[in-house]
């Protein structure tokens, strides 16, 4: 048993390096795709203290609208371009229907908000474009779909899909604007000000209702990348929105507020997912990769609460 | 009650100078309640330009209510407030700001986990014209900018004597020094009126007079225009060159400091007779 455990595995990974680079890749892989969603959680939570439930959704909502468009006969690229418009729509709306009255209301109050989002969402989405999944349009978007393999040592055998390069691709570029964005603007400042104390960041002339607009479409922005890598995966439906969740233990991992740590835990996550389920998992029946995760993230919380990256919270009494 | 304002302020003693001077705030018959509860009734009062203009009166007179109707928190329900000659209509906290009034809370709302500087930095914020899509597509301006910026933040921490606290965050500061970035933050807006809501609270003695020195210098060599709340009535009584007196949400005086000293309903209302 202990020899299963400890030993075991590690001549499995020595034994077979072309299969471990594979698992590692595809950990990576996964790992870069819950990121992605985290990052949308942890622009919003930075923001203004709130925990988006609707991040899922939103996901599912941009994924069906950039489909559900160029099934009507919109070209892809001109329903690439509308969905952004529609994400701008939404943030837009969100800020003036959902978090304007809502200002210096208690965090649980608007995270009660974002949940009824989320149901407002799913409704409107259904009744929009139905409720059955749909083929995410890869090729019309000019996305790779091949694979290539690469020879690895004497019989050795690594397949990368082209796809996974692009969503690799795609969530490096998207985190590196969103870093700029944030640090060295000033809308990164009044950001990181909103996100302090509300009040303050009225009394010195910060707009909230512009910054929330601006946070909640780069949120959507992110959701859209996010909408398309998953849904060229699998299908984009419903289902997708439960994906989302496993943002959780990322962002417990990284810490909610920052943008490195979404991108570090996801990649944790990510490998440790897939090396786990791949050598530890037999050993339990299999499985396992729905719920480690949770666990790995249990066992970083005991000893750093606030996370990989998160501000240390500093309370004077 | 009024009749008594009046005359204050038609004493012969300072008004002839204060009439001289412009107006550049003033608040007529404003009325503001929640619900069912009165928080200001009918209170009416000016602030000229140049002057450290005091409200004082007992806990829940109402004078928060007043500083938070000035800046645009509250909406009264009735009233007028014109500020610089112009009438406003329901003012947003932000474009308060923008128009010229910076405020410190009573309770310190800084940005905790920001350090000293980036605090007093998003002062500026209103000031820098620069916009982020500039940004993004060339900084050389945006940059240059930043700097300018810097250089009069960095002045206000010079004057502040906040030096040495400069890049920490200010959530580990104490409360004394908490107070005085707030300031450098509200400072830090260039405003024309500054509305400082008990920026004594909580200090001992060598920092409130640390503090009055710093509210005296701001106003006499920035010529901001000031007004304070603050229950220390020995500072009140040095600071300000004006006083209105809250009770209750209504106005009970106005005046200079030693008439206002001198007057029964002030004394009635701090030492408490029965309404």
């Amino acid at each position: 048993m202990l020899y299963d455990i400890f030993i075991d595995p590690f001549v499995q990974m020595y034994d077979m390096p072309d299969f471990f680079l594979q698992v590692l890749w595809e950990g990576f892989v996964a790992g870069i795709l819950y990121a992605l969603i985290a990052l949308g959680f942890v622009l919003i939570f930075k923001a203004s203290g709130v925990f988006n439930f609707a991040q899922g959704i939103m996901v599912v909502f941009a994924g069906l609208t950039l489909v559900g468009l160029n099934e009507n006969g919109v070209p892809a690229y001109l329903a690439l371009a509308l969905t952004i418009g529609a994400m701008g729509i939404l943030a837009y709306g969100v800020e003036r229907v959902v978090m304007r009255p809502l200002v210096n209301q208690p965090d649980i109050i608007l995270l009660m908000a974002t949940i009824g989002l989320t149901y407002f969402l799913i409704g409107f989405g259904e009744f929009v474009f139905g409720g059955e999944p749909k083929q995410m349009i890869t090729e019309e978007l000019g996305l790779p779909t091949g694979s290539t393999a690469i020879e690895f040592g004497e019989r050795g055998l690594i397949i990368l899909q082209h796809i996974d390069i692009a969503a690799a691709v795609i969530a490096v570029l998207m985190v590196a604007a969103l870093g700029v964005f944030f640090n060295k603007t000033r809308i990164g400042r009044a950001l990181r000000a909103v996100a302090d104390d509300h009040q303050a960041a009225l009394s010195v002339g910060i707009s909230l209702n512009q910054i929330w607009a601006i946070v909640w479409f780069a949120a959507g922005l992110v959701a859209l990348a996010t909408g398309i890598m998953w849904g060229a995966r699998s299908d984009v439906s419903f289902a997708l929105e439960i994906v989302a969740f496993k943002a959780l233990p990322v962002l417990i991992l990284g810490g909610f507020t920052s943008i490195p740590g979404a991108i570090v835990g996801g990649l944790i996550i990510g490998f440790g997912e897939k090396i786990g389920e791949l050598y530890w998992g037999g050993l339990v029946g299999g499985g396992i990769e729905s719920w480690l995760a949770y666990i790995i993230a249990l066992i970083f919380l005991l000893f750093r609460p606030q996370g990989l990256f998160g501000e240390r919270i500093i309370e004077r009494v | 009650m009024n009749a008594f304002a009046t005359d204050m302020t038609t004493a012969p003693d300072g008004s002839a100078e204060a009439a001289a001077r412009e107006e550049l705030l003033r608040v007529d018959n404003v009325s503001l309640s929640f619900g069912g509860v009165k928080a200001i009734t009918d209170i009416s009062f000016d602030i000229l330009k140049g002057e450290i203009r005091a409200i004082i009166g007992p806990n829940g007179a109402g004078k928060t209510s007043m500083l938070n109707v000035i800046n645009g928190f509250y909406h009264p329900q009735e009233g007028t407030i014109t500020w610089q000659g112009k009438e406003r209509r329901k003012m947003k906290p932000y474009e308060a700001a923008s128009q010229g009034i910076a405020r410190t809370f009573q309770n310190v709302a800084l940005f905790k986990g920001m350090t000293t500087l980036d605090n007093i930095m998003s002062g500026r914020s209103l000031k820098m014209h620069r916009n982020f899509f500039w940004q993004l597509i060339w900084r050389g301006p945006a940059e240059a900018e930043e700097i300018e910026h810097r250089r009069k933040v960095e002045d206000i921490i010079d004057f502040l004597e906040i030096q040495a606290i400069r890049k920490t965050p200010v959530g580990r500061l104490p409360y004394g020094l908490q107070k005085r970035v707030e300031l450098g933050r509200a400072l830090a807006m260039e405003p024309d009126l500054l509305l400082l809501d008990e920026p004594m609270a909580g200090m001992n003695l060598e920092e409130k007079e640390d503090m009055s020195r710093f509210i005296l210098d701001v106003n006499q060599e920035f010529g901001t225009t000031i007004a304070l709340i603050e229950h220390d009535m020995g500072v009140v009584m040095d600071l300000s060159d004006r006083v209105v007196v809250l009770d209750y949400g209504k106005k009970i005086a106005d005046g200079p400091p030693e008439d206002v000293q001198a007057d029964q309903n002030v004394i009635d209302a701090y030492l408490g007779v029965s309404h």
